[in-house]
């Protein structure tokens, strides 16, 4: 088609024996093949169809945390979908692989692009109709989602193998009616997750709440791998907690991590007749230190910040929250980083950034852990088994973030509980 | 200024849609008005439209109907083919006369010569006027007119082959200062946006590139065509164009850069159409000097006061409607032609 093509011209410089190219032509091509690739994602793709609206004003690429990484800097939402309208997203880049899908872009947008959606869709074609490059770390965990129903290739049975071993009873052998938890991949295999839950099993046994977990035969939750494009996984998943939720007579279903959270309220919303309501058990600890069911030591004048998850705070708006709890714990000073609550700034754990493989000094976590040092903090907070992995991946074996301690809000006040029985 | 002027008759200069719906308003006053057209069609430019945004409407069936309301009423005299040769101004009126060597007098006088296209051949890069698949939009409305004699697709002008893939380039003689229309012409997003919308509802596997530099559709309805546009596939580059050149087989090779990638593009079309710009009216000199009324730097004429006296030039008894004034819409043109309408009859009865 392009008869006039410019060649790479040597005119015969050279400089110690190599020769110098005076002109070379990297122009972008608007051409039969990029109409054919924007026909094509207009014909697959629904959600695409949201970009059209986009007018390239650029206030999500002001926010995007992908955006502020030196690394990325040619990575912004707005020449993302610039790039898909023209027909020039390449697939088989990294590209597609870069949002975390923290969801500010969509939060700021003035014609409320779901952008979240546009990405999942995209990513879609490329892994369930091949039409690109998927990382190799996230195509192994589809695969282990699919046939083990966690990312890691882990048995079923070791998902819950631990909390017996540890010798936490779920029930306390009264005749009231447990509540029922959701454990999550993380908190099921990974090992420092699954503190974060022994502290929250603490809590619940202090409150005297009985609580029985499905863990033998829960499996994954189905956020992660729907938003990295896997739509049938991400639905046999579902269907499969649907079905041990129905046979359990679950009412009330709480979740330890605002992804699965996120998971079951879509989820379940498109099932009205599966009535289950799904609640984080942030919310259910917040009752019982409310109530006074749980009572708590003096922490030593201990400076805490709280680091927003994102499926918490920008998708589902819970921010006060967790402040209000670490307010009503005396001897406990609240400092707020420099992004906090709803521009708060994302780990890089969601939209499969946990199963990505980030250099050191690339990392979202790490501009995190600065603003956590920067504001004072002894102690960074956060509520979700990713960030805290995230964050701890990035300050590990760094000088640097020696001094600050990482964990979850339930650790926190599992640390400090006063047992009234001494 | 309570003197009453002794000859209650209007001239009109122009018979495009701001002169017909001028001389309408005054018919619906009871004054009755002089066309004067150079032109042997009364219809201006208009009647050239295939189909006017937003509502894709038929530019030619606006005219006829203003032209059929024209001939019902006999308070009108059209004169086609005639133009004002002098002017000269008694007590209560002026005397008028005309190329047909009659002598007219009359009250006032609505000075709407309407306005030019840009000639795109100032603008060398592009090639308009050395290769033939570089039209202009005047030339894209009309292939775009009849085009369903031809089987539902753009031919080109060089082989008569079908159109699939097209440019469009927006500002073609517009905010330039190089060229000396430093000013926005304000239509031509809207119009190129229209045509594209046209051209892919004849021809959904088309492929419409866009190079712009601001999207200015900013009436009621226009933002919203827009993003119809887009919806349908039309592409929007936004980049100046630096040059088009012509490839053996006729095509024609875009050369801009994509100035949100921050990166130069290039492309390959089998037609490129120039969304031209507008400007002043040929004859607004020869007018201004014929009447004595002032112009503008940009070659527009000057209105007494934009706020208060829009249709008023420095001159009193000679008015001013449509885009003499600086370009608008068509909608714009006949509202402004209506209100001129009322301001002339106020004159006349000497307010």
């Amino acid at each position: 088609m392009n008869h006039n093509e410019v060649k790479n011209v040597d005119y015969g410089f050279r400089l110690s024996g190599k020769p110098i190219l005076l002109y070379q032509d990297r122009s972008l091509a608007a051409d039969e093949s990029t109409h054919h690739m924007e026909k094509a994602l207009r014909q697959m793709s629904m959600e695409y169809y949201t970009l059209e609206r986009c007018l390239q004003c650029g206030i999500c690429s002001s926010y995007c945390p992908v955006h502020l990484l030196k690394a990325n800097e040619s990575f912004s939402p707005r020449s993302f979908i610039q790039k898909t309208r023209l027909g020039l997203l390449d697939l088989s880049g990294d590209e597609l692989w870069m949002c975390t899908n923290c969801g500010h872009c969509q939060m700021v947008c003035p014609f409320e692009i779901p952008l979240l959606d546009v990405m999942a869709s995209l990513r879609h074609l490329i892994v369930e109709q091949g039409a690109g490059h998927v990382p190799v770390s996230i195509k192994s965990s589809i695969a282990s989602i699919a046939s083990f129903g966690n990312p890691w290739k882990e048995e079923p049975a070791n998902r819950v193998k631990w909390i017996q071993e540890s010798g936490i009873s779920q029930s306390l052998g009264t005749e009231e009616t447990p509540i029922y938890l959701f454990l999550g991949c993380f908190t099921g295999y990974d090992r420092r997750a699954r503190q974060t839950a022994e502290a929250a099993m603490h809590i619940l046994q202090t409150a005297r709440i009985p609580f029985k977990i499905m863990a033998e035969e829960e499996v994954c939750c189905g956020d992660t791998v729907r938003r990295v494009g896997d739509f049938s996984t991400s639905e046999k998943v579902r269907k499969i907690n649907r079905d041990i939720f129905l046979k359990n007579h679950v009412k009330q279903l709480y979740v330890f991590s605002p992804h699965c959270f996120n998971a079951f309220q879509d989820m379940f919303v498109k099932e009205p007749e599966c009535e289950i309501q799904v609640v984080p058990l942030l919310e259910l600890i917040f009752d019982l230190l409310h109530q006074g069911l749980i009572k708590l030591n003096t922490y030593q004048n201990t400076r805490v910040t709280f680091h927003d998850p994102c499926f918490f705070s920008k998708h589902r708006g819970i921010i006060d929250l967790p402040r209000q709890i670490l307010d009503s714990m005396t001897g406990i000073e609240r400092v707020e980083m420099e992004h906090y609550g709803k521009n708060s700034l994302c780990c890089g754990g969601g939209g499969g950034g946990i199963w990505r493989d980030i250099k050191k000094g690339e990392r979202l976590s790490e501009i995190r852990l600065d603003e956590a040092i920067n504001c004072g903090a002894d102690i960074l907070v956060t509520s979700c088994p990713y960030c805290l992995s995230m964050l701890e991946d990035a300050g590990k074996g760094d000088e640097k973030y020696r001094d600050i301690e990482i964990m979850d809000i339930f650790e926190l006040i599992g640390k400090g509980i006063r047992d009234e029985n001494n | 200024m309570d003197k009453k002027t002794t000859n209650s008759k209007v001239m009109i200069v122009g018979g495009g849609i701001s002169g017909l719906m001028a001389a309408l308003s005054l018919d619906s006053l009871g004054i009755g008005s002089i066309i004067v057209e150079k032109s042997p069609n009364l219809g201006g430019k208009v009647k050239e439209y295939s189909q006017v945004f937003p509502d894709f409407r038929s530019g030619k069936n606006i005219t006829k109907e203003l032209i059929d309301r024209v001939k019902q009423t006999s308070r009108i005299l059209t004169l086609v083919s005639t133009t004002a040769t002098s002017m000269e101004q008694y007590d209560g009126g002026f005397s008028v006369a005309t190329s047909d060597s009659n002598r007219h007098d009359v009250g006032a006088i609505i000075v709407a010569c309407g306005f030019d296209v840009f000639d795109a051949r100032r603008q060398e890069e592009y090639g308009y006027g050395v290769y033939p698949n570089v039209i202009n939009s005047l030339e894209l409305e009309s292939l775009l007119g009849a085009h369903e004699t031809r089987g539902g697709k753009l031919l080109r002008p060089s082989d008569g082959k079908p159109v699939d893939r097209l440019a469009i380039i927006f500002c073609v003689g517009s905010r330039s200062k190089r060229l000396g229309n430093p000013y926005c012409s304000r239509i031509c997003c809207s119009y190129s946006t229209k045509q594209a919308i046209e051209i892919m509802e004849m021809n959904p596997d088309a492929s419409v590139t866009c190079f712009y530099m601001d999207i200015r559709t900013y009436d009621r309805g226009f933002e919203e065509m827009y993003q119809y546009a887009q919806e349908l596939g039309v592409k929007y580059i936004r980049g100046r164009v630096s040059e088009c050149s012509a490839l053996p087989n006729g095509d024609i090779q875009v050369r801009a850069e994509n100035t949100l990638l921050g990166r130069p593009v290039q492309g390959v079309f089998e037609l490129v159409s120039l969304s031209v710009g507008m400007m002043p009216c040929p004859d607004a000199e020869n007018i201004a000097r014929l009447l004595d009324i002032e112009r503008s730097k940009d070659g527009f004429f000057t209105r007494k006061d934009s706020y208060f006296y829009p249709h008023d030039t420095n001159r009193e008894g000679i008015f001013l409607a449509g885009t003499v004034t600086g370009l608008k819409p068509i909608k714009d043109c006949l509202t402004e032609a209506t209100a001129v309408g009322s301001r002339v009859a106020a004159y006349l009865n000497g307010k």
